[in-house]
């Protein structure tokens, strides 16, 4: 019947078990967490300061209280497969207010590095690797920056890689030591063909 | 010998006789100085070792089969054993039959630390008719086991060199005897909070003459400042301001207001503390009559404040009400005496005019030091709060409509700057919604705040939600928290009924406070944790639970006292369980909020437990000092004089001895430091227990890992 189309999966999504288990804990997933960002990840209390302070919360469904409590009870899956984890700004206005002296951004730098180990992430920031590897520039430079550039009295291109792009090559090799650019062309060509 | 005569006493008078052996101390001392010096032993050492395994604390962490088997072969030693708990009652009779049948000269237990059962095996020893000093103790478990859990090699081997050091030592050791010495029949307070007049009064009242002495120009402390109080809601001042009274009309306490502690010198039972009166400007009336001044001193009349030019802010009330160079904090004073703050007089002497015959006005004062003797000393320094305006993103100091915790109580307090109308610091309106910052600076580890819980934060901020919603009607308290703390009795009940009383509670620590510049009223962003939603809300008015920490002169005088401090400051408690009053100083206690964040009941509790702790060494009369002190060997002594110098408690002196000059040492000033026994280029210093041949032999011990 189509008046009831979706209702009866919609009801069976509302009644799933969503108690939590022991199996949906991997203290692993904790220490990683902890030995990448380098910051005491574990000793969240859940106060909500973070979330308060965050520019993207009030805007979307990111809650980086939610990554944090996941990364103290070690629920990787749930973290990694969120696709908030990719909605930090990473502005670490959370870190600069945490009372227990956590930096919550870099929990979230930590847990992504862990999703793209799993192919999680999205085309975007693999765009953006892509730009590095051609110019330099996650943004590069363009004809509006140029013009505005010009027009307060700075050279067209930054000295940077646009001015000297013979320093390219140097940062293609960093990112060919990490696969990083492979990857996300793999990645790319599965996701858009 | 000494031994001999006591393994024929009987265990029970052994403790009658040990008093009655202290006039002949040095005698007996100074033979056995002369015996050790001579490096002859009359008897051959035969130590017991006792192995403790304080369950699995010790025994889990090494390998005790081993660390007995080396010990057997220890030179000296005579008997080795274990058992599960040394310091029960069974351990200790292990003690005691083992010295009797294998006639043992000293002992070595390896346990726990000498701070927690020295004296516990010092008895053990003492019953197995040893003198008790005979005894040594090895650290097995805080320096070892503990330390080393997962090192089992590691910690068996260390275990063996710390018993065969303790063996080198108790092989040496010497009979002593403690000192006993009068105790004065006073003691002192310092601090005049609700804990320092508590404990002033029940040592007063248990017959102790007591020196109460604040800092401030009136007693009452912090909780005369409050305007409630929780669970009962009682009025701060009218069930503070009786024991006030009590304080000020009671012969056998000496109040000493606007005074603070100079010096203290001297030991338990005997302390010389030297009370800085400073200069107050205002004599009292007894003082007047003293001069002969008829009928003249302060009678408080308050003539001298009015013609006064100079207008400065009121501490009392947190700075939001003026008062006069020459002043009273609040009319419930005790004592009831103006006092003139000299930072801020100009002297221009209308006040002297005011105050007329009464002559109680003396613009000249200078600062007055009182020394007194003690038996005991309680410190009360209370505290204050932490300057909240370091954590920036609630802007307090920034936005006028943020406040804190105790400026609140004096807007709420009917006889504060507003008569008790809760009314916006901007533009004196009312406010309708009133935020809560619970946790403002406590549970704090960014190292701006205090790691530690406040404790009484959340229960004084669900007092002033009951307040707000009592005094003005519909107006909304928002209670901005992590956890609500409601631990003491009737607490619990007490956040029940605010809660149905219609306080709002939000589960969110408060994140940043932006003021709106046109209308200054405050939106608290926080994240509500329960509902997972970031939240804007606008107060008119935001009140910050700010923590607390020592009162700022807690520090220079917990230094003249010896007591120690925390890492935040808090003064240190002998133990935090079972001794939380004493300090490792021997006759100083702690009352109140200086040992740590504590609320009135509890802060009462402390105070009388302080005052009976501080009140038994005086009714005892007397204390026992060990008898760790400096002894000079006449003979060796050359009397240059130069340790006399040295001694950091003025000890030691030259005296004419059989035609010579020698040192000697005033056995109750001296601390045993060993400052002058080390420096004395004769070797003509015996330090009792700590003698350089015993300490030589620990050394070696160590250093020849056993090999002589």
């Amino acid at each position: 019947m189509a008046r009831t189309k979706g209702y009866p999966a919609a009801l069976d999504k509302k009644l799933q078990d969503t108690k939590l288990y022991l199996d949906d804990s991997n203290p692993e997933f904790t220490k990683n967490v902890k030995a990448i960002s380098r910051t005491n990840a574990h000793m969240c209390y859940q106060c909500g300061t973070c979330t308060g302070s965050c520019p993207s919360a009030p805007r979307s469904s990111y809650r980086i209280r939610l990554f944090m409590r996941r990364a103290v009870l070690g629920l990787e899956n749930e973290a990694l497969t969120d696709p908030d984890l990719w909605l930090c700004t990473t502005c670490y206005s959370c870190a600069d207010r945490c009372p227990r002296d956590i930096i919550p951004t870099d929990v979230i730098m930590s847990m992504r590095n862990l999703a793209f180990k799993r192919d999680i992430i999205p085309v975007n920031f693999l765009k953006t690797v892509q730009a590095i590897y051609s110019s330099g520039h996650g943004v590069p430079n363009n004809d509006v920056n140029r013009a505005a550039r010009e027009k307060i009295g700075l050279s067209r291109d930054p000295p940077t890689t646009h001015m000297f792009p013979e320093y390219i090559k140097g940062i293609q090799k960093i990112l060919d030591h990490y696969k990083l650019k492979a990857n996300a062309d793999r990645i790319v060509k599965e996701r858009e063909g | 010998m000494a031994e001999k005569k006591k393994t024929t006493t009987k265990k029970t008078e052994t403790k009658k006789q040990d008093t009655k052996k202290v006039a002949p101390v040095k005698q007996e001392v100074k033979k056995q100085a002369k015996a050790a010096a001579g490096s002859t032993t009359e008897q051959k050492a035969r130590v017991g070792v006792f192995i403790c395994h304080c369950g699995t604390n010790i025994a889990g962490s090494m390998d005790l089969t081993a660390v007995e088997a080396y010990a057997k072969t220890v030179p000296n030693v005579a008997y080795v054993d274990n058992y599960k708990y040394m310091c029960s009652m069974p351990g200790q009779a292990v003690i005691n039959k083992a010295i009797h049948d294998n006639k043992l000269t000293g002992v070595v237990v390896a346990a726990c630390s000498p701070r927690l059962h020295e004296p516990t095996f010092r008895t053990a020893t003492k019953e197995g008719g040893l003198n008790p000093f005979r005894f040594e103790m090895a650290n097995i478990r805080e320096q070892n086991s503990w330390v080393h859990m997962h090192d089992q090699e590691g910690s068996t081997d260390k275990a063996k060199d710390a018993i065969r050091i303790a063996v080198a030592k108790a092989a040496l050791l010497q009979d002593l005897f403690p000192k006993a010495v009068p105790v004065e029949k006073a003691a002192i307070v310092v601090g005049a909070g609700v804990a320092g007049m508590q404990a002033a009064l029940d040592l007063s009242a248990a017959g102790i003459k007591t020196y109460l002495v604040e800092s401030d120009a009136s007693i009452g402390g912090r909780m005369s400042q409050l305007d409630k109080t929780f669970p009962t809601l009682d009025c701060s001042q009218c069930i503070l301001t009786p024991k006030m009274v009590d304080v000020g009309r009671e012969p056998l306490i000496e109040l000493f207001t606007w005074s603070e502690i100079h010096d203290v010198e001297g030991y338990i039972g005997n302390f010389d503390v030297t009370i800085k009166k400073k200069a107050r400007g205002v004599i009292t009336m007894a003082e007047a009559e003293a001069k002969g001044i008829v009928g003249g001193g302060c009678n408080g009349c308050g003539d001298c404040e009015a013609p006064c030019p100079v207008i400065k802010p009121n501490e009392f009330e947190m700075g939001m009400k003026p008062r006069k160079a020459i002043f009273i904090n609040h009319p419930q004073v005790v004592p009831l005496l103006y006092t003139i703050d000299w930072d801020s007089c100009v002297k221009c002497g209308l006040c002297v005019t005011a105050c007329g015959e009464k002559k109680a006005i003396d613009l000249e004062a200078k600062d007055e030091f009182v020394k007194v003797k003690v038996g005991t000393a309680i410190l009360a320094t209370g505290y204050e709060l932490f300057p909240i305006e370091k954590k920036t993103e609630w802007g307090y100091k920034k936005f006028e409509n943020v406040i804190n915790g105790l400026e609140f109580e004096r807007l709420i307090c009917a006889s504060g700057p507003t008569g008790g109308h809760l009314v916006r610091p901007s533009d004196g309106q009312t406010p309708k919604k009133v935020g809560f910052v619970l946790c403002a600076g406590s549970r704090d580890n960014t190292g701006i705040g205090k790691p530690y819980c406040s404790r009484f934060c959340c229960m004084y901020s669900l007092k002033h939600a009951h307040q707000i919603i009592e005094k003005i009607p519909g107006c909304t308290p928002y209670l901005f928290y992590m956890d609500i703390r409601s631990f003491g009795k009737a607490y619990e009940e007490f956040y029940y009924r605010i809660q149905d009383e219609g306080a709002k509670f939000i589960r969110g620590r408060v994140a940043n406070i932006l003021e709106d510049p046109k209308t200054k009223s405050l939106h608290v962003m926080t994240d509500d944790t329960l509902l997972n939603r970031p939240i804007d809300l606008e107060m008119d008015m935001v009140v910050l639970a700010s923590a607390v920490q020592p009162s700022a002169d807690t520090n220079r005088t917990r230094k003249l006292f010896g007591v120690s401090c925390s890492m935040d400051g808090w003064l240190l408690e002998a133990h935090p369980k079972l001794n939380p009053c004493g300090t490792t100083t021997a006759g100083v206690f702690l009352a109140g909020v200086c040992q740590g964040p504590k609320d009135i009941p509890d802060t009462v509790a402390s105070a009388e437990g302080a005052a009976s702790a501080a009140s038994i060494p005086i009714h005892k009369g007397e204390v026992e000092l060990e008898p760790y002190f400096a002894t000079c060997i006449d003979e060796k002594c050359a009397g240059c004089g130069m340790c006399v110098n040295l001694c950091p408690y003025s000890a030691l002196a030259l005296v004419e001895k059989d035609g010579r000059t020698v040192m000697e040492v005033t056995e109750a000033k001296c601390k045993g430091c060993g400052t002058c026994g080390g420096f004395c280029p004769g070797g003509a210093i015996w330090m009792n227990h700590f003698a350089t041949p015993q300490i030589v032999a620990q050394i070696d011990a160590f250093l020849l890992g056993g090999e002589q």
